[in-house]
């Protein structure tokens, strides 16, 4: 076809050659590909119980795992930070971030159809871990292994905040740990002291008492300042903001626990009689939604809306954390992560000290008609890392390592001082530098929120949790939409927890 | 095939060719060689098994990514498939009569045919009245390429874009609506009145440059001579558009209301990434619905049965658009009556 010098260096090739050179290229990339597909590999030197503690770190050297998980900031700083890791064990692994509705997705897909792309999980509580708990692998049997290496502080109960491990790790039945605490969420108040000192003689001279935070802050409180600072702002004072916004936009999940805190707050009420929500459980039996405490709860609820920033609807987790942020509400329950984005003086009108951080408030006594306990209701979503029992023995071993090295104190210690980590063990805070960073100045911001959430909010009796069910995530929706509903004046509080009830119940087949 | 060297000499099957010499050979010469054979058969009919076997592939292709998955989903729709080790059960219809009672799924339908018709409404007509305005003006080619640049953009791209333009704390779109005095404090998306229309907006800024671009297609083919011929009679601008442009762009016409009709019952891309649904599910239409219990609850068998009346409805109206299509009045041009 084209012209070919006689003394040209190079040879003819062949229609047969060409063949066969094509063929051989195709075949190099499919097996490239088919070992790319794979995508883990997995070797293995054995080591045994009287190995040295180096040899069962590196016995899976040259392994390759893949960790896919919510983007939160342990997992941004783990995956910036990897080489510790690799240098200790010489396994490579591969994290994956995303939002929680796409991690659950994936993970979901994965867990069901037990392809085992994914070796590490991240195992939301009741998102992620409540539907899909059964395919996750049961780490006691690593934790008693003693051919494998072990967290010096240890990986039991006692190692965590309290009840840290059996939320993320326990689901429906005792003694099967499914996942260790990765990291946390936690409830507390984040409100404007320099607002409240400005304008607490005010308040004081219209309710007659004094405009500040502390434990014994109570709901009907919160209402009080919420309905003041909207006062003065539509009284024409356009520099000061409204009091309180709500969670009440698309990410059902926290719509859902924005008005369980609420609820558990004012009577220790549950969605299920006789279910330790700890623990979880396969068939809650009918729901009490629609009870004399639950439809009072929903009124004041809607009652608060009606006090907040006017785009509560639309204002997500992080959409008002923002608003916080840019000045525009005064106080906001949200979660300790978000501490250190309040800090941030490049972004945040709300610091440089303007910020302080209480416990989540107060059950009100004149709110609680089912007899209960007021409590500083605090809920939380505890992540924990869970290892996909699809993944062949060697690898869940593997993966093993990871897991206790992405939750061992150093690890916590250092997304703490990078990124603004959230510890779950208990060993973190004995750090000398992190209880000086409990005061300003700081270097940890979050550090700032332990009190109300470590020294508090987390204990019994204030912790609540929320239904731990494998339908957990269909029940995030109906709570949010019917909430959603009546705090828009579509329905009235006793239709919305009604609807909730038929729902819920017919979710359950009663 | 018969191969033969040149020079006498005979070669495999020399012997054959001789005596197959009444029949068409074909010689080709090729350097040294003589190659000959046999040609085809070329004026009888192959068998139907001939024309089978051709399409055996294909229809092999097409029964793995089609019918298999079709017949799936039926099966699917007729048990409890769910998140759950257990193997799958059959569950007497449960999953079909829970659609009877399930509100979502009915309110989910009412939404999907509200949203479906603002948007076709909203699109086609500025999607007409933008070709018209376009078609032969003078920066023509310039002016499509700019208004062509949205429907460039990924779906979730254009969700994003506009979840920020329309946030109620930075969004310069919500600023400009707020300091024109059409909106308050409360942003579009979070008020269950209005998020519907603020995904309607995004969905027509996206999508009616498509339109645009098939109509001004279409008036590209509308004969100058009828024009002029109906201006000699006396009609104007407006008279000419309904008279003359509307039936000759009218196949064109349905072309576009055939593609967006069915993007609106399958891209959920806008609302996913804008208000997931919500507010209080005034943003649920059915295939979110479907996404939410297919994917989020992990109900696969109730999922499939949603997604087989999705898909009854959309092939039942496809149908019919395709009949109006084909009708004798869709293909009969001015000239021909």
């Amino acid at each position: 076809m084209f012209y070919t010098p006689k003394n040209a260096l190079f040879r003819r090739v062949g229609r047969r050659k060409f063949l066969e050179l094509g063929g051989g290229a195709a075949t190099a990339l499919g097996a490239g590909s088919i070992a790319v597909g794979l995508n883990s590999v997995v070797t293995r030197r054995p080591a045994y119980a009287q190995s040295s503690e180096e040899a069962k770190w590196r016995q899976f050297e040259g392994t390759k795992l893949v960790f896919m998980s919510e983007n939160t900031p342990p997992s941004f700083a783990i995956r910036e930070n990897l080489q510790p890791f690799y240098d200790l064990t010489g396994i490579e692994v591969e994290i994956l971030t995303d939002d929680l509705p796409v991690v659950q997705q994936k993970v979901g897909i994965d867990l069901r159809g037990g392809s085992a792309d994914f070796h590490l999980n991240y195992v939301q509580d009741k998102p992620i871990g409540a539907p899909f708990a059964d395919f996750y692998v049961d780490l006691t049997k690593f934790m008693a292994d003693d051919t494998l290496p072990q967290d010096p502080d240890g990986s039991g109960e006692d190692a965590w905040f309290e009840n840290f491990l059996t939320a993320c790790g326990v689901y429906y039945d005792e003694g099967r740990i499914v996942a260790f605490p990765y990291d946390c969420a936690v409830a507390c108040t984040f409100y404007r002291q320099d607002l409240f000192e400005q304008l607490s003689k005010d308040f004081e001279a219209e309710h007659g008492y004094r405009m500040e935070f502390n434990a014994d802050t109570t709901w009907q409180n919160v209402q009080d300042f919420a309905a003041f600072f909207k006062k003065l702002r539509e009284g024409g004072r356009e520099d000061i903001p409204y009091g309180y916004a709500q969670h009440q936009g698309s990410f059902a999940w926290t719509t859902q626990l924005d008005i369980q805190r609420l609820l558990f707050a004012n009577g220790r009420w549950t969605d299920f009689e006789g279910v330790d929500d700890k623990l979880g459980s396969r068939e809650p039996g009918p729901t009490r939604w629609g009870d004399e405490q639950s439809v009072l709860i929903m009124q004041k609820f809607k009652d608060q809306a009606d006090v907040s920033h006017p785009d509560n609807l639309a204002n997500g987790t992080l959409e008002l954390n923002t608003v916080y942020q840019a000045g525009q509400i005064a106080m906001q329950v949200q979660y300790h992560e978000f501490a250190a984005s309040i800090e941030d003086e490049s972004t945040s009108r709300a610091a440089g000290g303007k910020t302080g951080y209480g416990v989540c408030p107060l059950g009100a006594k004149e709110w609680i008609v089912n007899g209960g306990e007021a409590v500083n209701g605090t809920n939380c979503g505890i992540g924990g890392i869970g290892i996909n029992a699809g993944a062949s023995e060697e690898l869940q071993r593997a993966a093993y390592l990871f897991a206790i090295w992405s939750t061992s104190k150093n690890t916590q210690f250092s997304v703490l001082k990078g990124v603004g980590g959230t510890p779950t063990r208990k060993a973190v805070l004995e750090i000398p530098e992190v209880q000086a960073a409990r005061q300003r100045p700081t270097n940890m911001p979050n550090a700032l929120t332990f009190e109300p959430v470590y020294d508090y909010g987390i204990r019994d009796p204030h912790f609540v949790l929320g239904p731990k069910i494998p339908e957990a995530n269909e029940y995030h929706k109906i709570l949010a939409t019917e909430v959603q509903r009546c705090i828009s004046g579509q329905t009235s509080a006793e239709e919305a927890c009604e609807e909730i009830r038929w729902q819920l119940d017919d979710m359950h087949g009663h | 095939m018969a191969v033969t060297t040149a020079g006498g000499g005979r070669g495999i099957g020399g012997g054959a060719s001789a005596a197959a010499g009444k029949q068409h050979l074909l010689e080709m010469r090729e350097g040294a060689r003589v190659i000959s054979h046999t040609p085809a058969r070329l004026n009888t009919a192959p068998s139907r098994a001939y024309y089978f076997y051709l399409m055996l592939p294909a229809i092999i292709v097409l029964a793995c990514i089609t019918l298999y998955p079709f017949f799936w989903l039926v099966w699917m729709s007729l048990h409890d498939v769910d998140v759950g080790a257990a193997a799958d059960k059959w569950n007497d219809f449960a999953n079909w009569i829970r659609l009877g009672r399930d509100r979502k799924f009915q309110d989910g339908w009412w939404l999907l045919l509200q949203y479906s018709a603002m948007c076709m409404v909203l699109q086609i007509g500025l999607g007409v009245l933008l070709a018209v305005i376009l078609n032969g003006s003078r920066h023509e080619k310039l002016l499509v390429t700019i208004f062509l640049m949205p429907m460039m953009m990924a779906p979730v791209v254009a969700g994003l874009v506009w979840y920020y333009l329309y946030n109620s704390t930075f969004g310069w779109y919500h600023w400009l609506m707020q300091s024109a005095g059409i909106l308050g404090e409360r942003s579009i998306l979070g008020d269950p009145s209005t998020a519907m229309l603020g995904i309607v907006i995004v969905d027509t800024w996206q999508w009616t440059p498509l339109i645009t671009l098939i109509v001004l297609a279409g008036l590209k083919r509308v004969p100058r001579d009828q024009l002029e011929a109906n201006m000699v009679d006396g009609a104007g601008e407006i008279r000419n558009f309904f008279q003359i442009t509307l039936p000759n762009i009218y196949p064109f016409l349905l072309i576009a209301i055939l593609l967006r009709f069915m993007d609106n019952f399958r891209f959920i891309d806008h609302i996913l990434v804008l208000t997931g649904g919500g507010p209080a599910d005034s943003t649920k239409i059915l295939p979110t619905y479907l996404f939410d219990v297919s994917f989020q609850f992990f109900k696969l068998g109730r999922g499939a049965a949603i997604a087989l009346t999705l898909l009854a409805v959309t092939i039942v109206l496809g149908l019919i658009l395709v009949r109006v299509f084909q009708s004798p009045t869709a293909q009969t041009r001015p000239e021909d009556s």
